[in-house]
């Protein structure tokens, strides 16, 4: 392969700004002396499913938090649809958080709810004026979509980790976001839980056909859910390309990834 | 000038709970309100506390009580024991042990409370799920503190002194009626406002302490363990601190 | 959702309870202040309030009926307070009530008594100022008990020098000693009672005939003209008179009698020596005198008891200072 394929061009991804779903350019972050992210630059199409794929500290989750504007950049522009999200006001990026999700590393199902109550808590919160009879609906609708509908008046700690992880991904459903952003799905499962999540992960793809952006480091989750993987290094976006053709790359940086 | 690590974590400390407290400030009296998350920590802060406060209250009241009587009697001033009791335990004994009580059940369950949800990115996900999580996490638990704090120890003092009433009958026969007279009697307006009113600081200081600890918790379940530890230490410090500075200002007003 | 539902209720019994302890406790506060309720003013003026503050109790024949609402200067030696009374009282209290400042039990807190006169009087009315009576400080009963002390000593002393004067003086006893002295005495006495009720008999004659005089003009002039009577009457008062002389002269006898006694003793004969020499008497009169002792003894028992009181201890021990500083003083000048 030749390098200059794999080495991005920002300005090119970026300038169809409408089609893209989320578009960053010239992010910086950093944390005291710790500079995590330098001149990172990514452009999501719609309907496209893209993992971060880098090593742990190096700025993934960061970077995820950023675009959910968890975390303010430094400097820089992230564009979700077209809005700066470091920009707008509080309520405009809550009206845009709620086309969001967001599956969480820890899942962060709130503890003293139930199932249920954890899964109408974004419904409430955004001001969506729904019956209660059609929040129950959406409530077994999104379960059903991950197939724990029997839990739905149990507490998170009485369920197991793969579970609450399906859970956790019900409430992200449960808005119908276009955009799922997915901080590392599958790390603490077991491989056959993992397959589940990723199996999962990949239907929701195709029923509601989201735009994912997905942070891993297990390889297996990356091969099965992403058209383009980006790998990030040193704060930059390394390289960004299929799967298939990033397996074949001789570069080191990238080669260490696949072995 | 390079001050001592020590010094300097503290002077830093002391700046961050400041500046968490102007926070709270700044986001308390701007929309959205938070009433019925108020109104459940409300239930969880003041009436679940309530068992825990009322026994502590009766056993000092009765203990109390008990233990003055041998002095009492030596001075051949038995018959004020309710007046010297009352006083004692409206003005400084029933708020100050009930805040301490308080301050380690309350600001425990929320450093813990809010330090887990920290490490488990449950603060993250209720920002991302359109919620100002410190509306709805810290500010409701101040206010919730704050409010049920004062009628906490306003029911503690009431327990403490029937636990005194029984006290008195232990060893004498006093009537509940003559009892409650003399308590009254030795009472005043100075005696218990300002004992009510520092009870508002009491709680306002255990809940953002707690709220202050369990939301600056570092990542790790022995993170959550030290902020609840820490909540209880600065909270009852606080509380002494406060009761010190109350004390100061209704002498200076001339309360005293 | 019905867990909620029994939340907000135990919540909200929860908080009214706590609400209604601490309305009660204020009311309750409150009605012993006379903050709420039907209340009425009077007042009284004081040279000096002894530390009585607003709030203090006020009582009317030791029943609680208000409190002291605030303490006014009116000027440099008057000062008013004012105090709240309840209304009940209205019908009670009377303009001539007396209104003094004492204190509750031995060091409680200053109270205002007010105490029905016996007269009766007028209702007092909102705003009236009542009397006011100076009360007994502890201040002022010692200064008082001071000045009392040093009358006391002043008092013993003087007994002191007019007992050993009585112990001194010879004459004195002699004369207590001589039973015939008294019967004379009492002889001449009657005497001249007799004699002065002789004159008191003449003079009234005398003023009976003034009257008549005054009465009937007719014989006025043969009175008057009446030697023989005049003549009589002259002989009277020259009577009086000698009657007189002879009190003075009964009383120079006395005085001799007495001189010739002293001298008796000092030569050391006659009747009187003799009974000098009677120890009998001696005895009785040591008795008597130690009789006299046991007094002052028992006085001065008491003045130490009072010395060890507690209460009066630092005055005596300042009394003691201020002797010894005298003495001091006075032995410095001597030498």
């Amino acid at each position: 392969m030749p390098e200059e394929a794999t080495i991005v061009q920002s300005d090119q991804l970026i300038s169809a700004d409408t089609a893209n779903a989320v578009s960053i350019l010239h992010l910086y972050k950093s944390f005291g002396n710790n500079h995590v992210l330098i001149d990172f630059n990514l452009a999501i199409k719609k309907g496209e499913s893209v993992v971060v794929l880098g090593k742990s500290g190096s700025g993934k989750s960061v970077l995820i938090k950023c675009i959910i504007g968890l975390l303010k950049p430094d400097k820089g522009t992230i564009a979700v649809f077209g809005k700066n999200v470091s920009e707008i006001k509080e309520e405009e990026l809550d009206k845009l958080r709620a086309k969001v999700g967001f599956l969480f590393q820890s899942n962060a199902l709130y503890d003293s709810m139930t199932v249920r109550e954890n899964l109408e808590f974004p419904l409430r919160r955004h001001w969506i004026k729904v019956s209660q009879v059609e929040v129950n609906k959406m409530v077994l609708e999104a379960l059903d979509d991950v197939g724990l509908a029997h839990t739905v008046d149990m507490m998170p700690v009485e369920l197991s980790g793969g579970m609450r992880k399906r859970i956790a991904l019900a409430r992200t459903l449960i808005l119908k976001p276009e955009i799922i952003l997915y901080d590392e799905p599958t790390t603490g499962l077991d491989p056959i839980t993992g397959k589940e999540i990723i199996d999962l992960m990949n239907d929701i793809q195709e029923k509601y056909n989201t735009t994912s952006l997905i942070i891993s480091h297990d390889m297996n989750c990356v091969r099965m859910t992403s058209d383009r993987v980006v790998i990030l290094v040193e704060g930059k976006c390394y390289a960004n390309d299929t799967w298939d053709r990033l397996q074949q790359n001789k570069d080191p940086k990238v080669k260490q990834f696949f072995e | 000038m390079v001050l001592p690590a020590e010094i300097r974590s503290f002077l830093s400390e002391a700046g961050e709970l400041s500046r968490f407290t102007g926070r709270f400030f700044s986001q308390a009296f701007r929309p959205r309100y938070e009433l019925y998350e108020f109104t459940r920590q409300c239930y969880l802060i003041g009436y679940s506390s309530l068992p825990l406060i009322g026994l502590t209250s009766f056993i000092m009241g009765l203990v109390l009580t008990m233990q003055l009587r041998p002095s009492m009697v030596d001075y051949g001033v038995e018959s004020e024991l309710p007046s010297i009791v009352g006083i004692a335990i409206v003005r400084e004994i029933g708020p100050v042990i009930s805040a301490l009580i308080f301050a380690g059940k309350i600001g425990s369950s929320i450093g813990a409370e809010l330090g887990s949800m920290k490490v488990t990115e449950q603060i993250d996900a209720m920002e991302v799920s359109g919620t100002n999580p410190f509306k709805y996490l810290v500010v409701t638990r101040v206010f919730a503190a704050t409010l049920m704090l004062p009628v906490l120890i306003i029911l503690g003092d009431t327990i403490s002194l029937y636990g005194s009433f029984l006290g008195v009958n232990i060893r004498g026969t006093t009537s509940s009626h003559l009892f409650w007279t003399q308590v009254i009697d030795s009472l005043a307006f100075s005696d218990v406002l300002p004992a009510f009113i520092k009870t508002y600081f009491f709680g306002f200081a255990v809940g953002i302490i707690g709220c202050y600890k369990g939301y600056n918790s570092s990542k790790g379940t022995e993170g959550v363990g030290r902020s609840a530890n820490s909540a209880v230490v600065v909270a009852s410090v606080m509380v002494f601190v406060i009761d010190l500075l109350a004390v100061q200002i209704t002498d200076l007003l001339g309360l005293n | 959702m019905p867990r909620k539902k029994i939340n907000t209720i135990k919540l909200g019994a929860f908080v009214l309870t706590g609400l209604l302890a601490l309305v009660l406790l204020l009311y309750m506060i409150g009605k012993n202040q006379n903050l709420f309720g039907s209340t009425y003013v009077l007042k009284a003026r004081f040279e000096n309030i002894q530390g009585l503050v607003a709030g203090n109790n006020v009582r009317y024949a030791g029943i609680q009926t208000g409190t002291v609402k605030v303490i006014n200067i009116v000027d440099d030696t008057t000062i008013e307070i004012v105090m709240l009374i309840e209304k009940r009282m209205l019908k009670i209290i009377r303009k001539n009530a007396v209104v003094s400042i004492g204190t509750d039990g031995f060091v409680g807190n200053k109270v205002v008594n007010i105490s029905p006169a016996r007269q009766r009087s007028d209702i007092a009315q909102e705003g009236d100022i009542l009397l006011s009576k100076k009360s007994v400080a502890t201040d002022d009963m010692l200064q008082l008990l001071s000045k009392t002390n040093t009358d006391i000593s002043v008092i013993a002393a003087e007994l002191k020098t007019t007992v050993q004067r009585i112990n001194q003086s010879d004459a004195l006893w002699s004369l207590l000693n001589d039973k015939s002295i008294p019967q004379n005495i009492r002889l001449a006495v009657a005497n001249i009672r007799s004699a002065t009720d002789k004159a008191n008999n003449t003079v009234a004659s005398f003023q009976a005939v003034a009257s008549d005089i005054q009465q009937g003009k007719g014989s006025v002039g043969t009175l008057l003209k009446d030697t023989v009577f005049a003549a009589n009457l002259n002989e009277a008062i020259l009577k009086i008179k000698s009657v007189g002389g002879q009190a003075d002269s009964l009383l120079y006898e006395i005085n001799t009698m007495v001189a010739g006694i002293k001298e008796d003793k000092d030569n050391g004969n006659g009747t009187l020596h003799a009974l000098f020499k009677d120890s009998g008497i001696v005895i009785k009169l040591n008795a008597s005198l130690d009789n006299i002792q046991r007094g002052t003894d028992g006085f001065n028992q008491n003045m130490e008891a009072l010395k060890h009181n507690f209460l009066f201890r630092g005055f005596f021990k300042k009394k003691a200072k201020q002797q010894e500083k005298e003495n001091k003083l006075k032995n410095t000048a001597s030498q």
